[in-house]
Parts: structure tokens; sequence; C-alpha cells
């Protein structure tokens, strides 16, 4: 048998963000990781919702990071554009991204708040597509090396008193993105 | 079961604890040693998988490790839980402590560099007046070294360089790439010594305690190993004030037992062999236990990218490998805003360039990705830490583990002797970087926080004094003379140099000076 990873034939259920935060997010990863060659984009490799996923279960200072950057990204849309930003176009995406970019070299992201999350949500969006199933048949088909295999640990001899990892964050499956 | 008194019982399975092994049990002595943690097996303890195909597509669970950067999802498991065994610390002065408990301990898992403490190090004081000496000398040291760079099969090249010791190498003749040579040509003309590297090949890929030292105690039968045991606490006797007993917890059971022992070696990695001692309430006349917590400075340095190997043309020749900068800086000179000096690990690669070098994204950062790709080129410091008495660990008795054994405190930070270190490593590198015509991309002056190189040492200091030391020059603790304590916390100083060389040889070196002791019955 060879099981398939659900990424295969499913979508995750967005829950964490906000409807307009989802939207916002959904806009950037098109923006900050486009489909290029024949590798899929951000929103094909199903980024966007992996993120929800992933930061609703983050401690609350990566949940706030990402929420605040969020709102204030759209924020800043509507003010100098007059629309979301998941209504932007890329030349006006470009004029509110760019001056917050940064070089950065690994455990020193830029300090200040706003340029941490333009950053870190960039690399974020990277990380999760590159390392998405579709990328992943993508670079296999191209015969090149499929990105970020590596040795996995399983548990060795796990305590059997072993405390539980804190239960993921559940937030109300209200929320049900579209 | 009859209780039986051991010879010696060892601590610890990592490299120290193997190298005292290996030398007591080949010198006829019996041996148990005991484990924390369980024995790991490559083949039935891993598997190569894909990142999509874990539960976080690779990124670390969320909210675990948060001190161990160096974790991801594909090795979460081999280190220590920070919530089965957490430590405390002032939250302005985090603290990156790195454990591993499997057998074999962080010997597993090391970067092999292997360079040995110069007389920079083991006499700094009568060079520059700060702090302490050590009461023992590179000369002292040597024979231990070159026993242990055999057994290590030391890869590197003599330089001659007082503050790079020579050593017994398996001889390391690759070529210099071109953009090496001009990053050496550059050194040459800024007075920075730019070497060969020096990194232990093991064998069969692994330099680990569990393939290179412990095979050999195995063999003498005189070792016998039990996993999975947390010790808790040491007793003395007390008409002879000598350490009798050990007391440990099943890991897995949390059924408590306890096992006595004519000599005691301690090797359970700098902070845990200290926090033993201190919940213990041993080996402390001193009071000096827990104060002098040294490691090094990680995390300040540069990326460049070689302008002649982008767009298709890089080749090994062009630009490739790896090379070590050597400390130079207050040698035959004095720095005006720090003393002791760091070293630079210098690499450069034919592969894929980190997006996070280029503030761009989509389509043109993918076009830079392309261009740039194979031109890499950078360094990152390995700086010294001043031992100072203020940096200590102390037990905090408000937490405890998971086996309700007090954890440890933390309590040190950087000063600007550090800080002042790591901006002149990057400047210096970026100058080196430039007059070789490299552009730089991206540099660093911050340093990671204290713990984060996994060089932790001192804590245990020896000296001659008892008054101001734990350990006398075989790392025999001055108060219990049948305790014996192995690992890096012995250290005086940390210096620049990656310690696991220098902890092993003066295991190897404490282990055949206890055998003699035990042979003439003083201990």
């Amino acid at each position: 048998m060879t099981p398939l990873t659900p990424d295969a034939v499913a979508q995750t259920q967005a829950h964490f963000f906000t409807d307009q935060q989802m939207a916002t997010l959904r806009r950037l990863s098109e923006i900050l990781m486009p489909p290029l060659k024949k590798y899929p984009g951000a929103t094909d490799a199903g980024t966007p919702e992996f993120l929800d996923f992933l930061i609703g279960a983050s401690p609350s200072d990566r949940q706030h990071l990402y929420q605040s950057g969020l709102d204030r990204l759209d924020a800043e849309a509507r003010q100098h554009f007059g629309i979301a930003f998941a209504s932007v176009n890329k030349q006006q995406a470009d004029q509110l991204l760019r001056p917050w970019l940064r070089t950065w070299m690994t455990d020193h992201p830029p300090t200040e708040q706003y340029a941490y999350f333009i950053n870190i949500a960039h690399s974020d969006i990277r990380t999760a597509t590159i390392n998405s199933q579709p990328w992943s048949e993508v670079a296999t088909a191209s015969g090149k090396r499929t990105p970020d295999v590596g040795l996995y640990w399983f548990p060795v001899d796990p305590d059997l008193h072993r405390e539980a990892p804190s239960p993921l964050h559940q937030p109300a499956r209200t929320k049900q993105h579209s | 079961m009859p209780e039986e008194k051991v010879d010696v019982l060892i601590i610890g399975s990592g490299h120290s604890g193997g190298m005292a092994a290996k030398v007591l049990t080949e010198k006829g002595i019996s041996c148990l040693m005991l484990n924390a943690g369980p024995i790991a097996d490559v083949r039935k303890d891993t598997e190569v998988k894909p990142a999509y195909a874990l539960p976080f597509r690779g990124f670390k669970q969320p909210g675990i490790l948060p001190h161990v950067f160096q974790s991801n999802e594909f090795n979460a498991n081999t280190w220590v839980d920070e919530k089965e065994v957490p430590y405390t610390y002032d939250p302005q002065r985090p603290y990156n402590w790195v454990r591993v408990r499997l057998f074999g301990g962080r010997s597993l898992f090391w970067s092999r560099q292997s360079f040995r403490l110069s007389d920079y190090e083991f006499k700094a004081k009568s060079h520059d007046g700060y702090g302490d000496d050590w009461p023992i000398s590179l000369a002292d040291v040597a024979p231990y070294y070159s026993r242990t760079e055999a057994i290590f099969r030391v890869q590197g090249r003599a330089d001659g360089l007082p503050q790079y010791p020579d050593g017994n190498f398996v001889p390391d003749d690759s070529p210099w790439s071109e953009s090496m040579q001009r990053f050496i040509a550059s050194g040459k003309r800024m007075g920075v010594p730019v070497c060969k590297a020096r990194s232990s090949l093991g064998v069969d890929g692994l330099a680990s305690s569990v393939n290179l030292l412990l095979p050999d105690a195995f063999a003498t039968g005189k070792l016998r190993a039990i996993p999975n045991v947390v010790v808790r606490e040491l007793r003395a006797d007390k008409n002879t004030g000598l350490i009798n007993e050990v007391h440990f917890v099943d890991r897995l059971s949390r059924r408590e037992m306890s096992v006595k022992a004519r000599v005691v070696v301690l090797a359970a990695g700098t902070l845990e062999s200290t926090r033993l001692l201190l919940n213990s309430k041993l080996a402390n006349s001193s009071g000096v236990m827990g104060h002098y917590l040294i490691d090094q400075v990680y995390g300040p340095g540069i990326v460049c990218s070689v302008p002649e190997a982008r767009d298709g043309k890089a080749t090994p020749e062009l630009n490739g490998g790896g090379a070590l900068i050597p400390r130079f800086r207050n040698i035959n000179s004095k720095e005006k805003n720090f003393i002791r000096g760091y070293a630079l690990n210098v690499y450069s690669s034919n592969g894929p360039m980190d997006p996070r070098n280029f503030a761009a994204y989509g389509e043109e950062l993918q076009n830079k990705l392309d261009s740039y790709n194979g031109s890499g080129f950078g360094t990152s410091i390995m700086g010294e830490v001043l031992a100072r008495y203020e940096n200590h660990v102390s037990i905090d008795k408000n937490v405890v583990d998971a086996w309700d054994i007090p954890v440890l405190r933390i309590d040190t930070k950087y000063t600007d002797n550090e800080i002042n270190m790591a901006r002149d490593a990057v400047d210096t590198s970026v100058a080196m970087a430039e007059a070789a015509g490299f552009e730089v991309l991206a540099k660093n002056y911050d340093p990671n926080p204290p713990g984060y190189s996994i060089h932790e040492l001192g804590t245990c200091r020896m000296g001659d004094n008892p008054k101001t030391s734990v350990l006398n020059k075989w790392s025999q603790s001055h108060d219990i003379k049948n305790l014996f304590i192995v690992d890096g916390s012995s250290f005086v100083s940390g210096g620049w140099q990656n310690p696991t060389i220098s902890l092993v040889a003066l295991a190897m070196r404490a282990s055949d000076y206890l055998a003699e002791q035990m042979r003439q019955g003083n201990v």
C-alpha cells in the first residue's frame, strides 16, 4: 500500500484567521509566491490554509504577529488605495511591501515589528509552498532532487508518563472560510 | 538480587563518559555506565521522509523546543524535551540549553570541528591578566590530544601557528578554490591567517562515543551499561566523606533504585553534572561550583556572493570548500575594546542561495536565485566568552522535572567584550570579502543567545587552589577523592575552539590518572 498524504486530495479547513485576514493572507501569498515556470504558487499549494492551521496552533506571540500584521497590511491598502489588500493589483502590493523587505540571516530576522512580520511571513509562505506535495511532484518530474527530504526521527522509547503536548489551539468552528 | 558495589560508576555516555569507559576498562577496571536516555537505532528509529509527509510540513511543531534553534520537525525527537526537563532563567536573559539524552548524547550529532586549545587559552591570564590560568598547559595535554586525534581521525593541515596548535592529523591535501585563494590573499594583506579547518572524520560517517569509544570498552568485557535511568542524587559516607551510593530513578517506570560504587566518574555534560552535585550538596567547599559558566559567541557573520561564479559559471574549482580563520586578535597586539579573540568559520558553496539574502519576492527573487546560484560565500564567528563568577547556575527549588528532580536556574549574559568582539568579527569579514571582490549580501552583528553554541563549559572548574576551584588538575574533586568530573565542567576558560576534542583528551588524561590511583590503592 502506498499511503496518500491528505494534501493530495483534501483541502485544509481554515478556522483561525478572520475572513478579512484570510483574504489578506491569500493575496499576500499570491503576490509573494506566484506560480513560476512549472512550479505551483503558494495558493496552488494550499499555503494560506496551511498557515491558518499552523499559526492557529502557535503560541500567542506568533498569532498576534500574524493577526496584527495582516490587519495592518489591509489597513494600509485601504488608506493608500481605498481598497482591501485582497483586491490590490501587483503594483499596489509592491508599493506596500517593498519598503519592508530586508536581507537577513538565520535566527536574526528584522527586529522592527512590522518588518519582522513581512519578512517572516514571506519566509513561512515560501517554506510552506516548497515543502508541499505539489511542489515536490514538479521537482521530481523535472528530475530534481526532491526538496527538503530528510531523515525523520520517531520518538525513541517515549516516556510512559509523558505529558501530552498542549492541545493545539481549536478556534471556534463557526468560522469557515470560502 | 544481592547488592553489588561497582568499581567505577560512570554517569553519562557521551564523548567524555565514553572515553573514561574505554581507558578504564582497557586497564582492567570494571565499570558500570548509567545513561538517562534510551539507546537509539537509526534503522528502526528513523525514516527518510519528504517534508510534506510530516504533520507540520517541516515547520517545528509550534511551542516545542523554543530554545533549541537547531531543532526542526525532522530531528525534534532527538533533543531533550524542555517540558520534561525544564530549566529557569530571567526572561530578560534567555539561555539556550541544548541537550540530548539518547545513549551517546550529543556525540551523535556534533559538528566534528576539532581544534586543540593553545596556551593562549591554558595560560590566558598570564597573557592578558584577566581571569585565571588553567593548572595545566598545552604540553601537559599534548600527548592526550595526539592519542585522541588518532582515534577520532582528525583531518587537518599543519600551519605552525601557536594559537592554532598543530596535531596528529590525517593529512588534508585538498586544494583551495579560486574564491578561497582570493580570500586568503585578502587576509594576508590584513594580517589575518586563513587556514584549513580541522575535523574529525570518525569511522563510517560517525565520530561518536557509540562507534569510536564504547565498542572498545564493551570488547574488554569490563563495561556494563544501563540506559533509561535518571540519576537523582549522589550520597557520601558520613564517616569517610567519600561517595558510596548513587540513587537513580528508572526513566520509564519511575522505580527508585540505588547502586554502590567505589569511584564515581561524572560525565553527564557540564550543566547536568553540576546540577547533580548541587542537588546532592557535595564537593563544593570552595563555593565556586556553579560559577564561571562559559560558552561561545555564535551568530554574527556575513553572507556574500562571488560575482564570477554567477549565471551558470560556478564550478568547484572556482567556488567551494571551507576554511578556518583562527584567533588573530590580541596575539601580538592589543585591541582597544576587547580582550581574547574569535575564530571565523569560512564557507563557500556551489549550491543554491538562501532567499533571505535578497530583498525581493516572486519572479524577481527567483531570477536572483537563478543568477546567484553557486556563488555563495560566508563567514560566521566562534568567539571566546570571558569566564565571570557572576555567570552562574543554581538550583531552582520551585521547579522540578518529570522525575521530581529540582531543576537548574541559569543566570548569564554577554557583556561588552563579547559584543565588541562580534562587531570586529563582522567588520573584518566584510573588509576581507570586499577586498576579495565579493558582494556582501547580508550581515549580522547580534550574537545568538548564550548557550546556542552547545559549548557550555565551566561551573566545576579545575585549579590548584581548593578555595577557588572544584577540581584539581586531574579533574578529581578537591573535596571527595573518589569523585572525578570528566566533561566540560572542568574548563577554566573556553577559548574559541569547539571543546569536544579537548574535553575528550582531558577525560583520557583524567582516566589514566584515576586508573593509576586505583592501582596504587589511593582511591
